[in-house]
């Protein structure tokens, strides 16, 4: 991905008021990885697998902060037992951030992934925004976070090639 | 060997009403709600998620003493935080695992399918291992009594395996209501808004524009 649709996300982030930062790195969204890893505003916290970045952020949104997960497409799969207990179960409000792996505009066929993210978040009862255009994804960001805040739910933003390559 | 409820029994004595407790669920939310009931409880973090999610309370709230009251299953599904936990060197988090080397559940008459500690796994050793320093397993009250005061009073991370019987033979009674996931979030989000000083329900409205 190019570094200025990399700081486009970290903007979003920043302008929803995000303050900690959990997942796994992938190659689709390193230059995000590290630049949140860099920014002691951000919290980042890097996690052996996204199930456990699930309970990080989880138990970081009652202590006071305003969490985002960064996962990858795969990532959400492993993510799923804890995103639905806590999305379903417990109601808390996480910001999941989603390079979309296998939509239009990713030049390998990942094609597993258009099969499972989107049917997978419906699944979870996660509402989620797909960002096509690289315009779109401050605002998205921000708003799915207000969202998620005030209907204490779990929300993501999935952002497919064409806005960030 | 010691009963898990004894130690429970033993925990709520000792801990101060502002340490954080989250617990696992099954036995350890179930017994610990019947034994302590506190606004400083987080109950029901499913297999793989009460320590994780004790570790990001304790990196949120660094003022605040966390302690993850977690099982030997349901820390072995996410066992990779143990290494997180070492590198982050959350100063204010204790992990207690109540090890009772099988998977128990809703079992009452005999001990479930073991767990990987119920054959050559030392939870201990594994936590030494990741680099949490302070590492120890227990298997009577007294060493349990002493473990807890010291992590209790120094600085942590903390983690403490504490080997008790497969099964529960001593049970809590029941006459007091668990709070649902729902209910206890907002209890417990309510409680440390007041007591921290920090926004977390906020207002129930977004700040859209």
């Amino acid at each position: 991905m190019k570094l200025e649709k990399a700081k486009l996300v970290v903007q979003g982030l920043k302008a929803a008021g995000v303050d900690f930062t959990a997942g796994v790195p992938d190659a689709q969204f390193i230059e995000v990885y590290k630049m949140l890893a860099a920014d002691p505003q951000m919290r980042y916290v890097g996690t052996a697998n996204e199930a456990e970045a699930v309970g990080v952020g989880f138990g970081a949104w009652f202590g006071g902060k305003k969490p985002a997960l960064i996962l990858a497409t795969s990532g959400l799969l492993v993510a799923t037992y804890h995103l639905a207990r806590v999305n379903i179960l417990h109601e808390v409000p996480l910001l999941v951030v989603i390079p979309y792996r296998g939509d239009i505009g990713d030049p390998r066929w990942m094609g597993l992934y258009k099969k499972t993210t989107e049917p997978g978040l419906d699944a979870m009862d996660v509402p989620y925004r797909v960002v096509s255009r690289s315009e779109d994804i401050v605002r998205t960001i921000k708003e799915c976070n207000e969202s998620a805040r005030a209907w204490l739910r779990c929300i993501a933003v999935v952002l497919n090639e064409e806005a960030l390559w | 060997m010691v009963t898990r409820l004894a130690l429970l029994k033993e925990l709520a004595s000792m801990i101060p009403e502002d340490v954080l407790v989250v617990s696992s669920i099954g036995n350890n939310s179930g017994f610990w709600g019947q034994l302590a009931v506190r606004e400083a409880n987080l109950f029901h973090a499913t297999l793989g998620m009460c320590t994780p999610a004790a570790f990001g309370l304790a990196m949120a709230l660094p003022n605040r003493k966390v302690l993850s009251l977690d099982a030997d299953g349901n820390l072995l599904l996410n066992l990779g935080v143990l290494g997180t936990v070492a590198n982050e060197n959350p100063t204010n988090l204790i992990i207690l695992v109540m090890d009772n080397r099988n998977y128990l559940g809703s079992h009452k008459k005999e001990p479930g399918m073991p767990t990987a500690t119920g054959g050559k796994m030392k939870l201990e050793q594994v936590a030494k291992g990741c680099g949490i320093e302070s590492a120890c397993m227990v298997q009577d009250a007294a060493g349990f009594r002493e473990k807890i005061k010291m992590a209790l009073s120094n600085s942590g991370p903390h983690f403490i395996c504490a080997q008790v019987e497969p099964l529960d033979i001593e049970r809590p009674g029941k006459d007091k209501r668990i709070p649902d996931p729902r209910e206890n979030k907002y209890e417990f989000a309510k409680y440390i808004e007041r007591t921290n000083g920090v926004e977390i329900l906020g207002g129930g409205l977004g700040n859209f524009g």
